[in-house]
């Protein structure tokens, strides 16, 4: 199943709302994919098994893998867009399986 | 009337494992949840109850030893073991009245921008429990429940005035428009305020030092594991364990720092539908208006300077809950100080070296304040049942979120003359801050 984590300062309040939301928004879609709230801190250790991450930050860095902004999830504002993103980035990711 | 009473008697005694969910199930119902999913939140909060309670009583039958041990070795007395903050959002929602916190929040919000007199539209639903420890607190000291709720109700007015003024600085710092942070751990600006202007008159305190570096440099003392096994062993050393027992410690610490995170996300997890709800409820009312939108404080995450400063005020805290007389609290699950760093953060548009000196200079406030309300911090915890505190050791945070303003307004609720010309000094001083952030945010444009 494809992997999407998102975090925040704490991986527990503002990353599982998105969380929760994210999972939410996919099953209504009838979409499988795993969503898992994380720690910041720890980034480097949980991206690696990652298929996707949703960003809370407006970071410069650049992953391997697609990133999506959280931020739209927990304003309103763009949530569709990301959405896309990121079922095309689960899609991609289980057909790649 | 009697009816009543036994049968929310009998409620309160099952323990906040059962009675609070029964009452998320109920909430959950009214605002029309589906049944499965409202049973499921509820069970899934009697869970992260429950699982807290394993690890804090984990935590204390680990640490607590290792730190009386080393009251009697070193004659440093540390009996106050740190729960950090999902001890006390743990206790917090456990509070018989902490659901009557969603309807005030959101009705003064509601009321403050229909009137105009706020921007911000405050939709992070979970640190409603913010408020809610706010109002324990200041109820349990001053005596009146009343008192707690007209502190929480300030606590909200600021919240939402300081989110107006953060707005531009929050896009500055984070390139994202039309948000804010109006979090009650920002307040701690009101007491920087002074010190920042102070440190306006130093030359050299208005350069920046380069955070990326240094974040590179410290990157996995960051990580909570890490940083509870060094904890833990230094803990077992100073408690004259043997190599093995400081060894064992470290690795019982760094489980502890570990799992905390993780019950915790089980509260977000429980919480979640009906924070969600809420918000939604808000954004379809009001998302036409022109408004910031309250975030919590994770979208700052991405500044390092946040981390470097917090992870540098580490051994700074260790070093002061030592040498400070008076100090009771062992800094543990709380060590990651937050509770001046982004206030700090805010307030001097990420300057390094400034962050780091306020998270020197407020550390005694913090530890100082953790004292004081550890004694009606166990009290909360073991009255309402969601720890067991042992005898001799109590229950705190060692940097809980706005120490001067809880400690302030508590002592002023219990009728303090002195502290309600405090109180009204503390409110004159946030006033000043107010001015001079809304000042600085339009230069800024």
């Amino acid at each position: 199943m494809a992997k999407i984590i998102v975090a925040c300062g704490s991986g527990v309040a503002t990353s599982q709302a998105v969380a929760s939301k994210i999972t939410k928004l996919l099953k209504q879609r009838k979409i499988n994919a795993e969503v898992e709230a994380v720690d910041i801190k720890s980034l480097k250790t949980y991206i690696k098994n990652a298929d996707v991450y949703v960003s809370i930050i407006r970071t410069k860095e650049v992953y391997s893998i697609p990133v999506v902004d959280g931020v739209a999830f927990l304003t309103g504002m763009g949530q569709e867009k990301e959405l896309e993103k990121i079922i095309n980035a689960v899609n991609a990711a289980n057909d790649k399986k | 009337m009697h009816i009543l009473q036994t049968i929310v008697n009998y409620m309160l005694s099952l323990g906040a494992a059962v009675f609070v969910p029964l009452i998320m199930l109920v909430i959950g119902l009214i605002i029309k949840m589906k049944f499965s999913e409202a049973f499921s939140a509820a069970l899934t909060l009697g869970i992260a109850f429950t699982g807290m309670n394993l690890v804090i009583t984990f935590m204390m039958g680990s640490i607590g030893p290792a730190a009386q041990s080393m009251a009697q070795n070193t004659g440093i007395t540390l009996t106050a073991i740190d729960g950090g903050w999902p001890g006390m959002a743990s206790i917090s929602w456990a509070w018989p009245y902490a659901f009557l916190m969603f309807p005030l929040t959101i009705g003064i919000n509601i009321i403050m921008i229909m009137l105009n007199w706020t921007k911000t539209l405050n939709v992070d639903m979970w640190n409603v429990w913010n408020k809610i420890f706010t109002a324990v607190i200041v109820s349990y000291i001053s005596g009146s429940v009343v008192m707690g709720f007209v502190a929480a109700a300030i606590q909200i007015i600021l919240e939402l005035k300081i989110g107006d003024a953060w707005g531009p600085q929050v896009e500055k710092l984070t390139g994202i428009p039309g948000v804010t942070v109006p979090h009650f751990v920002t307040l701690i600006a009101v007491m920087l305020y002074p010190i920042n202007k102070l440190m306006d008159k130093i030359p050299y305190l208005n350069k920046q030092l380069d955070a990326d570096y240094l974040k590179e440099k410290i990157g996995i003392f960051g990580e909570n594991h890490v940083m509870g096994a060094i904890i833990g062993f230094a803990l077992g050393l100073a408690g004259g364990y043997s190599i093995s027992g400081a060894l064992t410690l470290a690795v019982q610490a760094a489980a502890a720092m570990t799992l905390f995170p993780m019950v915790s996300k089980l509260f977000a997890q429980a919480l979640s539908p009906i924070c969600d709800g809420v918000s939604e409820f808000m954004r379809a009312k009001f998302g036409g208006k022109e408004v910031f939108i309250g975030l919590d404080w994770p979208i700052l995450a991405g500044r390092n300077e946040l981390w470097v400063a917090v992870i540098i005020t580490i051994p700074v805290l260790i070093v002061f809950s030592i040498i400070l007389p008076g100090n009771a609290v062992l800094p543990f699950a709380g060590i990651i100080n937050l509770s001046f760093v982004i206030g700090a953060l805010l307030l001097t548009g990420a300057n390094l070296l400034r962050m780091i000196i306020m998270g020197v200079i407020t550390a005694p406030v913090f530890l100082y304040a953790a004292t004081y309300f550890a004694p009606h911090i166990t009290k909360l915890a073991t009255s309402t049942g969601v720890v067991a505190v042992k005898k001799g050791m109590m229950l705190t945070w060692s940097t809980f979120e706005g120490p001067d303003f809880r400690y302030i307004f508590a002592k002023a609720a219990s009728g303090s003359i002195l502290f309600i010309v405090a109180a009204i000094a503390w409110l004159g001083l946030f006033f000043l801050l107010y001015k001079d952030t809304v000042k600085k945010g339009k230069l800024n444009e």
